[in-house]
């Protein structure tokens, strides 16, 4: 009863999900507003431009989110900071998704072979992932392109376990035996039932990754890694501002932190959103 | 083809019963096989780790021994380094010796500091265990009570709340929230003690018998030092606990509540039993996936302990290997690798002997 995916059955007029779903909505809103913001609105200042005598100026109406030690204007730098954040986690996710999906299609099917991949997968995940990714970017001399492989590096495995285990979960479905046993070639059980089965799956994880890429992404450069002064980051100015900290100017590491956290939130509520459309639809 | 084996309908069943254990699949000796195989596994992929990682740091781009010797060293300075490093000889020959020295306990040395990376990481494991293991355990309780608790209340105002709070602490980079702890806790409130290390700057540490601080103060008898060092785990492990406990809260809910849906609960209800059984059927349908996803979460936070070290310089493994990666200082990165895959590869073993004891339904091959 549960098994059977109805893809145009239910169909809804699309405004009802916006509608359903309102925070998601807001959030993806909020994403693409802060993608084009740094070059489709004018920015108040040069967010590459320190003015020796503003430094450390608290919010106000003419610094929204005041300055840091240097003089910069952090809204200016926030903004600027979100395209190449976003960019990378972009990046990196859709390199990600495009190796992880078809690799995880391919180490689900039952034998010797899917099992040894799946080994081999079990013995990558033993790294911690995080220092394989700041070393990767660190030791090759801080390469954006390394940023992306990095990503790429940390969440292919995820999704091919994801869908692997989701695969194996699937297979043992009714359905599935029924679909075998009117005929059906396994690739045709591939493209027709598994790969619709795991859609919701699939997007859920996407937007996840996302998130969790920005939370890299911050990581790196909070440590000095990957996208560094001058280049705007939320993690580069985290880091600058934690040294603010102590002496309470909060202002220079929690605006950005506050980015950081608002892009997480709305990729996550994304995520939410997908996952509760696409198990709807499939009951 | 073995795919479309008749689906166990009564063993599936059953298995939301825990008493249930006539089953063929939860022999002794499957258990023992799939023991066996995981433990050479885990070795076999642990020697695959560190050619891994040695091939990785060996063949980027950078070069350790100019970023060592600085801008200014001569070029006579630079080879005389190399040399000193074994970094002149050719790739293999520096495998095979790595490889060798591995094997008799040898983990090389630091290049910047000269000490043993063996001796460096017994010195500095206890104190990242100690973060790791307070921060998993208490994420772990907050985590299963408010995701079983969310996924029972699911879609109701409970549910709401809870998930809003889960999402929250979800979303915060954990590096971000310790720095907002400490603003909080530290600056503001003045309960927490400075954010520097594990103990006072004054204070010296105990004795060293477990080298696990708080453990040698109490050993030793000296109780302020044995408090300090509790009061300056308290942020550290909040941090680590609330980011943690939000993950591990999602996936309870989400398998909790579905298992409140399936069949068998469903079943259950329409029975007539009582709800604490509904639920506790529930709790052991969901705990395979609860149970792999702990593994996760606790490997995570080994790997990802390296930058909360770094904001409350805690001067533990992670901080010390991150601070390695920073400075090119290759052997650093290597033991730090070593050690965590280590452990890494033994949590998922113990999990994946505990999933397949647990539920029999997964087949591993």
């Amino acid at each position: 009863m549960a098994d059977t995916f109805t893809v145009g059955g239910a169909k809804k007029p699309r405004w009802s999900v916006v509608r359903e779903h309102p925070s998601a909505a807001v959030s993806a809103l909020f994403i693409l507003v802060l993608l084009v913001a740094g070059t489709v609105l004018p920015m108040p200042y040069d967010p590459r431009m320190p003015d020796p005598f503003a430094t450390l100026v608290p919010p106000s109406a003419e610094h929204w989110f005041g300055t840091d030690s240097s003089g910069s204007d952090v809204f200016s730098r926030v903004i600027a900071a979100a395209q190449v954040d976003l960019g990378l986690a972009l990046g990196g996710t859709a390199v990600s998704l495009l190796v992880g999906v078809p690799l995880g299609l391919l180490v689900s099917s039952k034998g010797a072979w899917g099992e040894r991949s799946v080994r081999a997968l079990d013995a990558f995940q033993a790294f911690p992932l995080l220092i394989l990714a700041l070393a990767l970017v660190s030791l090759s001399g801080n390469r954006m392109s390394m940023v992306i492989v990095a990503i790429a590096l940390i969440n292919v495995p995820r999704y091919m376990r994801l869908m692997r285990s989701e695969i194996l979960a699937l297979r043992e479905s009714r359905f599935i035996e029924a679909a075998y046993a009117t005929g059906s070639s396994r690739l045709r059980v591939m493209w027709r039932h598994l790969l619709p089965n795991s859609l919701g799956v699939i997007l859920v994880q996407t937007s996840l990754t996302i998130a969790n890429a920005i939370v890299i992404i911050a990581a790196m450069s909070f440590v000095g890694v990957g996208a560094t002064p001058p280049t705007p980051s939320w993690g580069s100015m985290i880091r600058a501002g934690a040294e603010n900290m102590a002496f309470g100017q909060w202002w220079v590491a929690v605006f950005p932190g506050l980015f950081v956290f608002l892009c997480v939130l709305c990729f996550n509520r994304i995520a939410d959103a997908l996952g509760d459309i696409t198990s709807v639809r499939r009951n | 083809m073995s795919t479309a084996t008749p689906p166990e309908t009564t063993a599936r069943d059953d298995s939301a019963v825990p008493e249930s254990s006539g089953m063929a699949s939860r022999s002794p000796a499957r258990l023992v096989k799939l023991v066996g195989s995981r433990l050479l596994f885990a070795v076999v992929a642990l020697f695959a780790v560190v050619t891994l990682s040695f091939l990785l740091v060996s063949l980027t781009p950078g070069d350790p021994v100019q970023v060592i010797a600085g801008d200014l060293a001569t070029e006579e300075q630079l080879d005389a380094l190399r040399t000193e490093l074994g970094l002149d000889q050719s790739l293999w020959a520096r495998y095979v010796d790595y490889i060798g020295a591995l094997l008799s306990g040898d983990l090389g040395t630091s290049y910047y500091t000269s000490t043993s990376v063996a001796g460096e990481i017994a010195d500095r494991l206890p104190a990242t265990l100690t973060l790791t293991v307070l921060s998993m355990a208490l994420a772990v309780i907050i985590g299963i009570a408010v995701g079983a608790a969310a996924g029972y209340f699911r879609s109701r105002w409970q549910d709401r709340i809870l998930n809003s709070g889960v999402g929250f602490f979800q979303s915060i980079p954990d590096f971000f929230l310790g720095l907002v702890l400490i603003y909080a806790g530290f600056f503001l409130l003045g309960w927490a003690p400075a954010p520097v290390g594990q103990l006072d700057i004054i204070q010296l540490p105990p004795p060293s018998v477990t080298g696990f601080i708080t453990i040698d103060a109490i050993i030793a008898g000296q109780w302020s030092v044995a408090a300090s060092s509790l009061g300056h785990l308290v942020l550290p492990v909040l941090t680590l606990a609330l980011v943690y406990a939000a993950s591990f809260a999602r996936i309870a809910r989400s398998s909790i509540g579905s298992a409140l849906n399936s069949q068998q609960v469903q079943y259950a209800r329409a029975l007539g039993l009582r709800e604490r059984t509904v639920l506790r059927y529930a709790l052991v349908e969901a705990r395979s996936s609860v149970l792999t996803y702990g593994g996760i979460v606790f490997v995570t936070l080994f790997g990802g302990v390296a930058i909360v070290e770094t904001v409350f310089a805690w001067e533990g493994l992670g901080q010390w290997a991150l601070d390695g990666i920073l400075g090119m200082d290759i052997p650093v990165v290597q033991g730090f690798v070593l050690v965590a895959g280590a452990i890494t590869l033994t949590v998922y073993t113990l999990v994946d002997i505990a999933v397949a004891w647990l539920d029999p339904r997964i087949s591993h091959g």
